[in-house]
């Protein structure tokens, strides 16, 4: 695929200017017109009809439509009647709003098997940070590829996805080769891509402000970059920075996410069983090791409830057991977790998992203060 | 352009400044401050394109005038980390800022001054004086109110109002509400009627103009459409303005309220302190039982250790019962003056308004929490 290259957390950076700096790695990912996506799934005569769902009342409008649809010209946002003048032969679903919802957590739980940091912008869009993330070798590229592959194979629907060192960039690479796509755009390319990129392009930008930069002789962010700082603050305000920045390829925004955890948990299944009780106390220190690493990096506002453990015995009955202990998670709290949980099989172990269960300390948000305004 | 002068003196001006320049900017001429010698008269600018500071300073000799900028940062550490009293000599040479001292030499990157981003002269709405040490007074009052970073961005400021003599600052982050007044004399050629002026500072302008400030002289305010500007005998505040419709604050003052009580108020403080340390660390939710003249202050935590304070004060009222997050009762013990506070209360689920009652011109509001 042109344009697709790797780039890796342990990828030598171009430049110590840019080493300097904590290379972020955002994976973007949007479902290809998710609502009618879904109904062809459900719906095998549907495939390769031009489809759209929305309602098919008179004040109707298409929420969303497939590729076949958008050749008669239809989009979303269309007034239903305006888009069956236009395509005759257009299928009209009626939206079931509360199965998009569904399928979107189940999308969202593959992106939460990569990275904690899920910033959803709608059902069928979402920003991940997986700049931590050891998954695939910490490749985002891979992680991408893999999460398009696993919602394809599980969920049954294609997403576009785009990788880049920021959200901005992200979501650009999402759209670029859509529908299916998978587009990324490595740190060293940024300054070649932007400078490329039609100033419409940049979210914000509207065709109000296209004009207006258009009125300027801005076509593209090659020539946005000619226009000082303090220009652009002056024409368009906060709008202005953003402009400066992005036409540099520049976005610092952070991924958002607003998940709190209930657990955080470490498991490791063995390539040999482990025979008895000893090899199991004596695989533990290592898997408590990468557990400790893990647990903190999860932030303050979190606070480390009850120890759990679990044994997955060779005839793949699995047990597990959970306890408050007042020293907390340390190693000697899973260890006695680990041989009272062996007791109950008493046979050789494929998988040990072990982790903590998390008080929620934020149960609601407005915990009966009342306001002013 | 070259001069010469003591650490000291080079470095109050730029502490004032440096305090707005931010390390990590997009237009490399932001993390810079302007340096304009005008034969004996040095000015140093910062600027974050909200908020720019210029601040002035005699030397002690004329130097050959000039203007460059150079990185603020490292500009600052360097003098503040020369001995006591040393002697500095600033010169350019080929675009480089040279700084010479003893047996010290630092040669610092430049950029020409005409890069450097100024705030447009503007003609102003209308214009005042006031005593500085009142306006920081009346920030010191009611700034910790100020919301944080609202998706109401208006409420990340202070509301500053000008009606007569008068100047009228207002913060709220929409649970509480500061409010104080001070006496300003208006620019008598003021045009316009004498409706209230209402202008809304930046949060970031708000803190960095109270460490501006000092006990002594007065200060020019001229409040524009876009920005406010403020100048002292030593510096020049430019700030630009939210743009927004702040609330209607005068209607969120209580003013049903009956039932007076009064305490002292370092008593009250600390009995608020105490009881606090066993409030749920999130929500800080303390309740306040009034029976007689008896106030009785508890807290408990989601651990179920509690915190049971009394204290005698003056109350005319019937039993009642009300909750409230203990910081914004603690904030406003902590600003007020006197030896004595009031709340106006009427019931639980109303504000409660807290004062001073020998000194009118702040007030307080606090929304209650559900119990």
């Amino acid at each position: 695929m042109a344009g697709v290259a790797e780039f890796s957390g342990n990828e030598i950076m171009p430049s110590m200017e840019i080493a300097s700096a904590t290379q972020r790695k955002i994976i973007h990912c949007d479902c290809d017109c998710f609502f009618a996506a879904v109904e062809i799934r459900d719906d095998v005569a549907l495939v390769g009809l031009p489809v759209a769902v929305g309602g098919a009342e008179r004040r109707g409008v298409v929420a969303a439509c497939n590729y076949e649809a958008r050749e008669f010209g239809v989009h979303s946002a269309m007034p239903m009647g305006q888009a069956m003048r236009l395509c005759p032969n257009l299928v009209v679903v009626p939206p079931n709003f509360e199965k998009y919802r569904d399928i979107s957590l189940q999308i969202r739980k593959v992106f939460f098997d990569y990275t904690d940091h899920v910033e959803p912008l709608s059902l069928d869009e979402a920003f991940l940070d997986v700049t931590g993330s050891d998954q695939c070798g910490g490749s985002a590229t891979m992680m991408a590829r893999e999460i398009k592959a696993r919602i394809r194979k599980e969920v049954g629907i294609t997403v576009s996805a785009g990788a880049a060192p920021n959200k901005f960039l992200a979501k650009i690479a999402s759209d670029w080769e859509k529908p299916d796509g998978l587009f990324v755009i490595t740190p060293a390319q940024v300054d070649e891509f932007v400078r490329k990129l039609p100033v419409g392009k940049i979210f914000g930008v509207g065709r109000a402000t296209e004009k207006k930069l258009n009125a300027l002789g801005v076509t593209h962010c090659d020539d946005l970059r000619e226009i000082t700082l303090p220009v652009l603050v002056e024409r368009f305000g906060a709008m202005g920075k953003r402009l400066y920045e992005l036409s540099r390829g520049i976005d610092h925004r952070e991924v958002k996410s607003d998940r709190r955890r209930k657990s955080l948990s470490v498991e490791h299944t063995y390539l040999d069983d482990l025979a008895a009780l000893p090899d199991c106390l004596q695989e533990l220190s290592s898997l408590h090791e990468k557990f400790v690493a893990r647990l903190a990096r999860v932030d303050s506002s979190y606070q480390v409830g009850r120890q759990f453990m679990k044994l997955r015995f060779n005839d793949f009955t699995t047990t597990t057991i959970e306890r408050n202990f007042s020293a907390g998670p340390v190693l000697d709290s899973y260890k006695t977790l680990c041989e009272e949980a062996w007791q109950r099989g008493k046979r050789p172990v494929r998988l040990i998992g072990l982790g903590v269960r998390f008080d929620d300390v934020v149960e609601s948000i407005d915990a009966g203060q009342t306001e002013l305004f | 352009m070259k001069f010469t002068a003591s650490r000291e003196t080079l470095l109050k001006p730029l502490q004032l400044v440096a305090g707005i320049v931010e390390r990590r900017q997009t237009l490399p001429v932001l993390s810079n401050v302007l340096l304009v010698l005008n034969e004996q008269e040095l000015s140093v600018t910062g600027t974050d394109l909200e908020v720019e500071i210029r601040s002035q300073v005699q030397l002690e000799a004329a130097g050959e005038s000039g203007e460059i900028t150079v990185p603020a940062r490292k500009f600052v550490d360097i003098c503040r980390s020369l001995p006591d009293g040393a002697e500095i000599k600033f010169s350019t040479e080929d675009g480089r800022a040279i700084l010479r001292s003893g047996r010290s030499r630092f040669a610092l990157s430049t950029l020409p001054a005409n890069e450097f981003p100024s705030v447009e002269e503007q003609s102003g709405r209308m214009s005042f004086t006031v005593a500085q040490q009142k306006l920081k007074q009346l920030i010191d009052k009611t700034a910790f109110a100020m919301a944080q970073q609202d998706v109401r961005y208006y409420l990340n400021g202070m509301l500053w109002e000008v009606s007569g003599n008068r100047l009228r600052v207002v913060a709220t982050d929409g649970h509480r509400l500061a409010m104080s007044d001070g006496d300003i004399q208006v620019n008598p050629n003021n045009v316009g009627d004498d409706k209230a002026e209402q202008s809304i500072l930046p949060r970031k302008g708000v803190v960095e103009l109270a460490r501006l400030l000092s006990d002594e002289g007065e200060v020019n305010v001229v409040m524009g459409t876009n920005h406010a500007r403020i100048e002292g005998e030593d510096f020049r505040f430019t700030s630009k303005l939210v743009d927004g419709a702040y609330p209607d604050y005068e209607r969120v003052l209580p003013k049903g309220g009956t039932q007076i009580l009064e305490g002292e108020r370092d008593g009250l403080k600390q009995a608020f302190q105490r009881a606090s340390i066993l409030s749920n660390e999130k929500y800080r939710g303390v309740r306040m039982q009034l029976e007689g003249d008896q106030l009785t202050i508890m807290a408990n935590n989601p651990e179920q250790e509690t915190a049971e304070e009394e204290i005698t004060v003056d109350y005319n009222g019937g039993t009642l019962e009300l909750g409230f997050n203990v910081n914004y009762i603690i904030d406003v013990l902590n600003v007020l003056g006197g030896d004595k506070v009031r709340f106006t209360l009427s019931d639980a689920n109303s504000s409660a308004l807290m004062d001073d009652h020998s000194d009118d011109s702040s007030v307080y509001v606090i929304m209650p929490m559900r119990l």
